[in-house]
């Protein structure tokens, strides 16, 4: 027996019952973080939204495009919020794609020009004054989002991008007109408020698209985000 | 099919929109099928960026010094078609999908023939996720649930316990008679196959013990997909797939 060496590793653990309550105890406490940062991030970020909801539904009713992208996590963030915005559960659907799922032109980029491009070139060919390119990062520093960001931006592109920590580069970006921040240092409870943005932006583009003459309203806060929970 | 473990019956979760039991016994599972060699197929037919996003969190993960463990999203809308060749016995199978999702009921119920563990999460109705071993679950029919981050929240926290199991190597030993293992005592009592090969009277079946050939006499004829029930050599009766 070496037990008494290694006493952190304790191999002859046999109950799981202890454990098990633990890991309800940290789920449970992981929900509620997250519910609270959500709230908090959507009441910090409500001016911002209202704002960009108006500039995206002037460049909707002009047939604007909406182009979505991240890596990683926030590459799957970016393919649900084009989804929402092309296919909606409800309002109109709108042009909206995102700029990772496609493997050809994504190994095409990133072997011939680098990986820092694999957006920038993308928006190079489909880009237009009038069209919108949103971003999602947790770190904020992600360099093919400040690279795409910037090409956006220099092509009069509406450019959002969606920041975790204090916002990392791309909140001092001169090439980001609008950074959404979630203050927080959890790359998991970022990306699940960052979620939440996502969805009330869609919800205010939705808004403002049907009442394009009215002071915009976000819905409140507590309804946007997990009513339930 | 039950939960793994005897600590399932303690921690039966009582209320149904506490995620913490749900999350922990699930956890605990899924720590102790990669433990022991799992490959863990992630599949969301409706929504596949979040299969995407699931496997990620386990192949490449966010905290330094994690292990990285094998997750595979896998795409699609025919989620049956696209596992059934995959995955092995002892493997186990995540899918983030609605409750009224027709393929994911499918794929549940080939489970305990493919001898795999599976995890459902999704919101709405949860009457199907009675196929599945652990239901991780939004009670909101409303679609907002797929885009702001709550499903999102059940996989991240997913990820984050099962690596705090892999802190315990000694509960992540199997317990003695798992459900999908040979027991003496209560084999055979009816277990579930799939059929790969018809024929005249017999089959070719898939089940958590391999591949069998079977009688089918009281039941043919059968077409490759189906699912029987298998008691002494013989099918005996058609089961819904």
């Amino acid at each position: 027996m070496t037990d008494f060496l290694y006493p952190f590793i304790d191999a002859d653990e046999r109950d799981a019952g202890p454990l098990l309550a633990d890991l309800a105890a940290s789920a449970r406490d992981k929900q509620t973080v997250s519910t609270r940062l959500t709230q908090k991030t959507l009441e910090r970020n409500a001016p911002a939204l209202r704002a960009i909801a108006s500039e995206m539904a002037d460049r909707l009713v002009r047939d604007a495009r909406v182009f979505v992208f991240g890596n990683g996590g926030s590459s799957t963030d970016a393919v649900s919020l084009a989804a929402l915005f092309a296919t909606p559960p409800w309002g109109r659907p709108l042009a909206s794609r995102n700029l990772v799922d496609d493997s050809a032109v994504l190994t095409a980029l990133g072997n011939d020009v680098g990986f820092d491009l694999i957006f920038s070139r993308q928006l190079i060919a489909h880009g237009h004054p009038n069209d919108v390119a949103i971003g999602f990062s947790t770190s904020g520093n992600s360099s093919n989002l400040l690279r795409a960001f910037a090409e956006a931006s220099g092509r009069g592109l509406l450019t959002v991008g969606l920041a975790g920590y204090s916002g990392g580069e791309m909140a001092g970006s001169p090439h980001v007109k609008h950074c959404l921040v979630v203050d927080a240092d959890s790359v998991h409870r970022i990306q699940e408020a960052q979620a939440a943005l996502g969805f009330a932006l869609w919800e205010a583009v939705q808004a403002r698209l049907s009442n394009p003459h009215e002071p915009l309203t976000l819905t409140s806060p507590s309804s946007i985000s997990q009513p339930r929970e | 099919m039950a939960s793994e473990g005897p600590e399932s019956q303690r921690l039966e979760s009582r209320d149904p929109a506490d995620i913490g039991e749900p999350l922990a016994l699930a956890a605990m599972a899924l720590a102790r099928r990669l433990a022991a060699g799992a490959t863990l197929w992630c599949v969301a037919p409706e929504w596949p960026e979040h299969a995407r996003h699931v496997a990620v969190e386990f192949v490449h993960p966010v905290i330094v010094g994690k292990r990285a463990l094998p997750a595979v999203s896998v795409q699609g809308p025919d989620a049956v078609a696209a596992l059934r060749p995959l995955v092995r016995v002892g493997d186990a199978v995540l899918a983030v999908s609605p409750g009224h999702s027709t393929t994911t009921l499918a794929l549940m119920r080939r489970a305990e023939a493919w001898g795999v563990m599976t995890i459902w999460i999704g919101h709405g109705d949860r009457a199907a996720t009675a196929a599945a071993d652990h239901v991780l679950w939004v009670d909101d029919d409303d679609q907002r649930c797929v885009h702001d981050g709550r499903l999102v929240l059940r996989y991240h926290v997913l990820w984050e316990l099962t690596h705090v199991c892999f802190e315990h190597p000694g509960l992540l030993i199997p317990s003695s008679c798992e459900p999908d293992e040979v027991c003496i005592t209560c084999s055979d009592e009816g277990r579930l196959g799939e059929i790969i090969v018809a024929g005249t009277r017999t089959a070719s079946v898939r089940t958590a013990r391999g591949v069998e050939t079977i009688d089918t006499m009281i039941v043919d004829p059968l077409a490759p997909g189906d699912l029987v029930l298998i008691h002494a050599g013989s099918a005996i009766s058609v089961v819904d797939g």
